[in-house]
């Protein structure tokens, strides 16, 4: 019997649990359809607004997750506190995220300097349509590896569908500048995060409860 | 003298009882595996009633094995668990205890 209790399993079971309210698979969904308003060009040209309003929806969506998590998840699920392990895990990621983070702006910062210096620039992205594709492709990079470590250290199966989506709308808002490709990627996120939410909400009603415990 | 590896049929009755209890076993694994838990996330992972928990909690509290905090969230109440180190010791004898005994069943 005990032989095949497998603590290990049981952790992981609890810790997954946190991730079937689908709240996490809507924020980020919500994110990459905001992220084609940051990203898009218009023939105008590009605005403050496009940042403007990127912020402010952002800002939305990460109250209505946040809301979500305080009103809908914790009540009907309750809250636990991993062990030094997971503590640890976190901080890594904390870690190594940040050190991403540098990277990423140490080269914003050249692509800044390519900009000023075009001869260097040109050097580096060669033709103007080669040098869209290796823009696209080194955003799509930006978003994807942070992703891709983030679900990996965050035990996360469903992490690495959001990343593969989440990158393929980068790419192809850069090359192609069309907001469809954020919003139809952004709703294949959603949608499976709705299911799970509904799927939560049935498998874990607010109880009737005695009051002495919560 | 016995043999290495032959089977005490007391060991079976030497077991700790209050962890052996199904329900008490669950919540003892559970709060084995992560640091501290509430009234709610334990009955949702082990599929206790309310009333079942509530009984289950009180005996492992009672033998020294969990501590338990009660406070408010806002205006809920809130009973969090965790083991203490006793229970925490407890459980591990526990299992060795029953690995080493199932061990030296026969096949």
């Amino acid at each position: 019997m005990l032989s095949t209790i497998d603590l290990k399993q049981i952790e992981r079971k609890a810790y997954r649990s946190t991730y079937q309210d689908g709240l996490w698979d809507i924020y980020m969904g919500m994110i990459v359809v905001l992220m084609g308003l940051f990203l898009y060009h218009p023939e105008s040209g590009y605005s403050a607004i496009n940042i403007i309003v990127m912020v402010l929806l952002l800002s939305l969506a990460y109250g209505l997750f946040w809301a979500g998590k305080k009103y809908i998840t914790l009540p009907r699920m309750g809250q636990v506190r991993f062990g030094p392990v997971r503590q640890q895990r976190k901080k890594t990621m904390a870690i190594i995220l940040g050190i991403i983070v540098l990277i990423q702006v140490l080269f914003v910062g050249l692509t800044a300097i390519g900009r000023y210096y075009p001869q260097v620039g040109g050097r580096l992205f060669g033709g103007n349509d080669a040098g869209l594709t290796v823009v696209a492709a080194i955003a799509s990079l930006f978003v994807g590896v942070p992703m891709l470590f983030i679900a990996y250290m965050n035990d996360f199966p469903r992490g690495y569908y959001i990343v593969v989506m989440m990158s393929l709308a980068v790419f192809l808002m850069i090359l192609t500048n069309q907001l469809l490709y954020p919003a139809v990627l952004g709703i294949l996120i959603i949608i499976p995060g709705v299911v799970l939410l509904i799927n939560f909400l049935k498998k874990y009603p607010l109880h009737q409860r005695d009051e002495t415990h919560g | 003298m016995d043999e290495p590896g032959s089977l005490h049929l007391s060991k079976f009755t030497e077991v700790d009882r209050l962890i052996h209890e199904p329900a008490r076993l669950a919540v003892m694994a559970l709060l084995y595996v992560v640091e501290s838990a509430d009234f709610t996330f334990l009955m949702n992972q082990t599929g206790l009633s309310w009333g079942n928990l509530s009984t289950h909690m009180t005996r492992l509290e009672e033998a020294g094995y969990i501590k338990v905090e009660k406070s408010f969230k806002g205006r809920r109440p809130n009973t969090s668990l965790s083991l203490t180190d006793g229970g925490r010791t407890a459980f591990q004898e526990y299992r060795q205890h029953m690995q080493q005994m199932l061990n030296e069943l026969p096949e």
